[in-house]
C-alpha cells in the first residue's frame, strides 16, 4: 500500500455561516487507505464530508490535498437528494462524471462513451444504461452513482451514507461493490454512516464525531464510545 | 387549405407576426426545461408579469414625457429596457433571497406577483396613452412586428438558444446535483447568474413582443408535456421545442382561419396536446 498523504487536515474547523460546528480537526487520509466517517445524526459528518469536499470552506485550519499529487474525487451524494423530475438514463446520470472535462458546444466523445459502458460494466449495470434512472430500486441507483463516480476517472472516492435506506441483501451488495473497487482500482475510499453495523471489520481507519470532537479509533474502540452513550446518565 | 398556403407564403401580410410565434415556440421551451426541472414553475408565472409591469412603467414615464433615449420616437425601445430591468431585478433579487434561505419560496414569489400584477394595472390606468398597447400585449394579440424588431428577437433569441445548447451540459449538471458540480471544478455561481440572466432576457424580449400569458404558456406547458412522454434528457429538449413549434404554427393556422386572438388560441392547443398526450398515456398504460 502507498503510504503518501492523499488528504490532510490540520486544526480545522467547520461548519456553516462563520458558526463552528466541530475543530480541532487533525487527521490524514493515506493512498489506498479505506477510512469510515462515523457519527449520529446531526453530528456534523456531511459537513466534514463536504468540506474535504471543497463544496464548503473550512472557517478555520487548512486542509492539504495530494502532496504535489492531484487529487480528482469521485463523490457520491445520498442518493434520495437527487431530484426525481429530472428525465435522466441511466447512461446520462453516469455521463455527468465526464462532464468535468467536456467542452462546451462539442458533442460527447466516442472515448467517454466507451468509458462510461465500462464503469456501468464495473458496476454490473450496463444491461440497466436505458432505463430512467428515477425507475430503478435504491439499491441499483446506488451503484448508478457509483459508477457516476468512477467516470470522473477518481484516485479518491467519498460516499455519503451510500447504504442507508436500502435492504439487507442490497446493502451487502453495495459492500462489496466498494470493497472490490477498493483493492482492484487501489481507490482511496471513504465512506459516511451513521450506523455502526455498516463499518466493515477490515476498514484502515475511523473518524468518529463523537459530541462535536473527532476521535480516530479501531471497530471496537468505537464500538465501545457509542455503548457509553447508550448507559443511562443520573439526575 | 388555401389560408394555410397564404400563411407559408413569403410575402403574407401578417408573417412577421406568424415567425415570431414560431421563435417563440421553438426557443422558450428550451428555458422552459429549466423552470419544470428545478421546481420554478411559480417563478415562470411571476416573472413575466414583473416584466409586464416594466413595460407599463415605462409607457408611464414616457407619457409624463421622461424618455431614457430622447432621440428615438417610438417608446418601444424604452418599453424593452423596463421589461429588461424589472425583470432581470426580480429574478436576482429572488435567487439572492433563494440562497440566504430567508423566509418562504412560494410567499417571496406569490409576493412579487401580486406586487407586479397590481403595479401593470396602477401604471396602465395612469396612462390612458398607453393603454391601448399595453392591454393588446396582455391579450396576447400577436399581430404587428416591424421588421427590426423581427431581425431582433432573432438575433437575441437565437444566440440565446446557442448558449443553451452549447452549456447544456454544464446547465443542467449544476441545476441536478451543485454539489458535483463544485467537485467538478464548476463555478456554479456563475453557470447560474447565466441561466438566470438568459431567463430574464427571453422573459421580458417575450413579454414585449407577445404578451406575458404567451410567453408563460410557451414557457412551461411544452416542457411539462414532454417530461410527460419522453425518456431521457436529451429527448426531453428536442420533443419541448417541436411540442412548442407545433403548437405555435396551429395556433396560427386557427386564429387566423377563425379570426381568434393568436395568443391564447396557442396556448389552447399546447393545452389541448397536454391533454391528448395525457389521455395517450394512460391508455398505453392501461393496454399494458
Amino acid at each position: 500500500m502507498n503510504t503518501d498523504n492523499c488528504i490532510t487536515l490540520e486544526n480545522v474547523a467547520i461548519g456553516y455561516s462563520g458558526k463552528v460546528l466541530v475543530k480541532d480537526i487533525n487527521f490524514s487520509l493515506k493512498a489506498g487507505e479505506f477510512v469510515v466517517l462515523f457519527g449520529p445524526n446531526g453530528s456534523g459528518k456531511t459537513t466534514l464530508f463536504k468540506t474535504i469536499l471543497r463544496i464548503i470552506p473550512p472557517i478555520q485550519g487548512s486542509i492539504r490535498y495530494g502532496d504535489g499529487h492531484p487529487t480528482r474525487f469521485g463523490y457520491v451524494p445520498q442518493r434520495q437528494f437527487l431530484d426525481e423530475i429530472y428525465p435522466f438514463t441511466v447512461e446520462e446520470v453516469v455521463l455527468m462524471g465526464t462532464f468535468g472535462q467536456a467542452k462546451p458546444f462539442c458533442p460527447t466523445p466516442k472515448t467517454n462513451r466507451v468509458w462510461i459502458e465500462q464503469c456501468l460494466k464495473d458496476v454490473g449495470m450496463l444491461d440497466l444504461r436505458k432505463k430512467l434512472f428515477s425507475e430503478l430500486s435504491g439499491g441499483q441507483k446506488q451503484r448508478i452513482l457509483i459508477a457516476r463516480a468512477l467516470a470522473t476517472r477518481p484516485n479518491v472516492l467519498l460516499l455519503d451514507e451510500p447504504i442507508t435506506g436500502i435492504d439487507i441483501i442490497a446493502q451487502k451488495k453495495i459492500i462489496e461493490l466498494i470493497t472490490e473497487l477498493h483493492k482492484k482500482r487501489r481507490l482511496t475510499i471513504m465512506m459516511v454512516t451513521h450506523e455502526v453495523h455498516h463499518i466493515p471489520s477490515w476498514v484502515n481507519k475511523i473518524i468518529h464525531i463523537h459530541h462535536y470532537k473527532v476521535v480516530l479509533g479501531s471497530l471496537e474502540e468505537i464500538i465501545s464510545l457509542s455503548r457509553i452513550d447508550e448507559i443511562p446518565t443520573e439526575g | 387549405m388555401e389560408q394555410f398556403l397564404e400563411i407559408i407564403n413569403p410575402h403574407f401580410l401578417l408573417r412577421n407576426a406568424f415567425y415570431a410565434g414560431l421563435i417563440v415556440g421553438f426557443v422558450c421551451p428550451q428555458v422552459g426545461i429549466f423552470f419544470v426541472l428545478r421546481r420554478m414553475i411559480l417563478l415562470g408565472i411571476a416573472l413575466p408579469q414583473v416584466s409586464n409591469a416594466g413595460i407599463t412603467f415605462a409607457f408611464l414615464l414616457c407619457t409624463v414625457g421622461w424618455h431614457f433615449f430622447p432621440h428615438i420616437e417610438s417608446e418601444k425601445a424604452m418599453a424593452l429596457t423596463g421589461s429588461v430591468v424589472f425583470t432581470l431585478i426580480a429574478i436576482f433579487a429572488l435567487a439572492i433571497l433563494e440562497r440566504k434561505r430567508k423566509g418562504f419560496t412560494e410567499n417571496r414569489i406569490g409576493f412579487t406577483y401580486a406586487l407586479a400584477g397590481a403595479a401593470s394595472i396602477l401604471f396602465v390606468s395612469w396612462n390612458p396613452y398607453g393603454q391601448t398597447e399595453v392591454l393588446s400585449l396582455l391579450r396576447g394579440e400577436i399581430v404587428s412586428i416591424p421588421d427590426i424588431y423581427l431581425w431582433s428577437m432573432l438575433a437575441i433569441y437565437g444566440t440565446i438558444f446557442i448558449c443553451l445548447v452549447g452549456f447544456h451540459r454544464n446547465f443542467v449538471l449544476v441545476s441536478y446535483d451543485t454539489d458535483m458540480a463544485i467537485t467538478l471544478g464548476k463555478r456554479v455561481n456563475l453557470w447560474d447568474i447565466l441561466l438566470y440572466l438568459i431567463i430574464g432576457i427571453v422573459i421580458s424580449f417575450g413579454v414585449m413582443t407577445v404578451g406575458p400569458l404567451v410567453i408563460f404558456g410557451f414557457l412551461l406547458i411544452p416542457a411539462i408535456t414532454a417530461r410527460m412522454i419522453t425518456r431521457g434528457i436529451l429527448p426531453f429538449c428536442i420533443v419541448s421545442s417541436v411540442i412548442g413549434t407545433a403548437a405555435s404554427f396551429i395556433g396560427f393556422y386557427i386564429s387566423y382561419r377563425f379570426d381568434l386572438p393568436t395568443g391564447p388560441t396557442d396556448i389552447a392547443i399546447l393545452c389541448i396536446i397536454l391533454a391528448l398526450l395525457y389521455i395517450g398515456k394512460i391508455l398505453v398504460r392501461l393496454k399494458r
